[in-house]
């Protein structure tokens, strides 16, 4: 699989200050659901408004579907839809002319309109304004502008704001579905792990304008692994640590128990056989692994 | 047809907003002055109605005050409701990743700013119309007016009207795109259209690109020395268009951010 999105040393400032990207080189894979996660003000937006042409570039490469997306800013656009912060809509149009207005640009098909209306839940909204709809109807009325062209890579920034969880699940169903059957390529930004762990093939986690982590999902999720600790349970916590440390591990207390971090399954029989030959009680032995947020939060140095 | 789609799209945008509302009111202010007067003093209105120059007179009547200050005001107001369109609703980032090139966008939006002023001089035609007929279908004391109508001096008029508003309209959407702030060009146009007002009496006042209206107007009704002027005026302001047009253009595509 080929890179949908690339960017090569891609680095900018908004003044002589601290650089608000430097040198970011993300590569969204063809097919995949990526999430682009960090804290706010950690260089989501900035990276995804040099993608879309909407901040000057100022130093480094940016690539789409393979090629410099300056040269071939109009053909690029053509195959892309984004929703960037809030949502773009005319207050003073309907849902249905909303699209319109981009339905005379991208020259796509009239029926698109109420395709997309229906796909997103607004079929029903008729001559109201697109003003007064609900937060969470924007949202969605700002996916439909997005899709209303069938893009192949669809670049969204915190695409949840503002929904309910019911709004949330909707619209994570909504991405798995255009990925899976329809092959289209997701960029999302994030600030929450949690929001996006069960929708995301590929991760990227940047803090300060610098990646820290690129990867698949599971590589995430084996460093999780490698963080985890097993907790012994037992009778006497101060001399458990001392017979655990004289096997060269690092045990730390905890609420209920004594933790080794990194212990591997093997070892785990043989620090219980030492126990109990030294006259620790084991009531139980328990694994307890370290959540995704607490991994990005330990990354992003929250 | 890029730019035929793109100005229907743009076109789509104005509806029910504002600026499509400034239009008609605009165009049908001063034709309904003229014939609210003359509902009220339709007694004496006979006489007027059998003057050959009925037309000449009711289309000075009509000019006066849009030449001078409704036209003027209602292009800076405009203008600035079309680009306020993008601001307000936090649309530009959706607009600038779109498959347009900047000057696509840029052009499409000018013409619609365009035909607007288009629609006005329409409907204000129309408007005068009525407001000499109104009264003739009201009263039967009031005679359908006697003179032709001069078509082709009217039509004459309006182009040149037309003409002479195009360096404002060039520089208020310059203005308009350029600033977010509604206030920026909005106050900037009016402080402009009150130094030329102010200016009408200087012996060069024609160079300044928003008074070419009311020279234009001044000289037709006889109250400015048109002599003054060594030059068409309309040929002045399709200059000041066309560099106000290119220095906004300019402006626009380079802009560092895009929304």
């Amino acid at each position: 699989m080929g890179c949908c999105v690339e960017t090569v040393d891609l680095t900018h400032r908004f003044s002589e200050a601290e650089p608000a990207l430097d040198r970011v080189r993300l590569q969204v894979t063809e097919g995949s659901i990526y999430g682009f996660l960090g804290p706010n003000g950690a260089g989501k937006t900035t990276t995804l408004r040099l993608i879309l042409g909407l901040l000057k570039k100022q130093r480094g490469e940016i690539y789409v579907f393979g090629r410099p997306f300056t040269e071939t800013r109009v053909e690029t656009l053509r195959r892309l839809g984004s929703m960037i912060e809030s949502p773009s809509i005319y207050a003073h149009l309907t849902a249905a002319e909303n699209l319109q207005i981009l339905q005379r640009v991208y020259r796509c098909p009239k029926r698109r309109v109420e395709e997309v209306l229906e796909v997103v839940g607004l079929a029903r909204t008729g001559r109201k304004r697109a003003g007064q709809f609900s937060l969470g109807m924007k949202q969605r009325l700002g996916l439909a502008l997005a899709l209303l062209h069938a893009p192949t890579l669809l670049v969204l920034d915190e695409p949840t704001n503002g929904l309910d969880p019911n709004g949330i699940l909707e619209m994570r169903g909504l991405l798995r579905t255009l990925n899976r059957e329809h092959g289209v390529t997701i960029l999302v930004s994030s600030h929450l792990l949690s929001e996006v762990e069960k929708l995301v093939t590929h991760v990227g986690i940047i803090n300060h304008g610098r990646l820290l982590f690129q990867g698949t999902l599971a590589e995430l999720l084996s460093r999780r692994r490698a963080n985890a600790s097993v907790v012994f349970e037992t009778d006497d916590d101060a001399k458990a640590e001392l017979v655990i440390r004289g096997l060269a591990l690092s045990p730390n207390a905890v609420p209920g128990g004594v933790a080794i971090r990194g212990l591997e399954r093997e070892q785990v029989a043989g620090v219980n056989r030492a126990l109990v030959e030294s006259g620790v009680g084991v009531f139980q032995i328990g694994r307890v692994e370290s959540d995704l947020e607490k991994i990005f939060l330990d990354m992003v140095g929250g | 047809m890029n730019f035929v789609n793109s100005f229907r799209a743009e076109w789509l945008k104005r509806r029910r907003s504002l600026a499509s509302w400034l239009v008609v009111v605009g165009a049908f202010f001063t034709p309904s002055i003229i014939t609210a007067s003359r509902i009220k003093n339709h007694a004496a209105l006979a006489p007027l109605y059998a003057a050959d120059d009925f037309w000449r007179k009711l289309w000075n009547q009509s000019w006066e005050s849009m030449e001078v200050f409704l036209l003027p005001i209602g292009i800076i107001l405009a203008t600035g409701l079309i680009a306020q369109i993008e601001y307000k609703n936090n649309t530009w980032k959706q607009l600038h990743t779109t498959p347009q090139s900047y000057t696509t966008v840029y052009a499409a939006k000018l013409l619609v700013v365009l035909l607007m002023l288009v629609q006005v001089f329409a409907l204000f035609n129309v408007g005068v119309y009525l407001s000499a007929v109104i009264p003739s279908a009201l009263f039967a004391g009031v005679p359908y007016p006697a003179a032709p109508i001069p078509f082709d001096d009217f039509w004459a008029a309006n182009v040149n009207f037309f003409v002479d508003c195009l360096p404002i309209v060039a520089l208020q959407y310059l203005l308009s795109l350029h600033f977010r702030n509604f206030l920026v060009p909005v106050g900037a146009g009016f402080a402009l259209w009150f130094l030329g007002v102010g200016l009408l009496s200087w012996e060069y006042s024609y160079l300044f690109p928003y008074n070419h209206g009311a020279i234009n107007f001044l000289t037709a009704t006889g109250h400015f020395d048109g002599r003054k002027v060594p030059f068409r005026v309309e040929h002045l302001a399709l200059v000041y268009a066309a560099a106000f047009t290119a220095a906004g253009w300019l402006l626009y595509v380079t802009k560092r951010e895009k929304g």
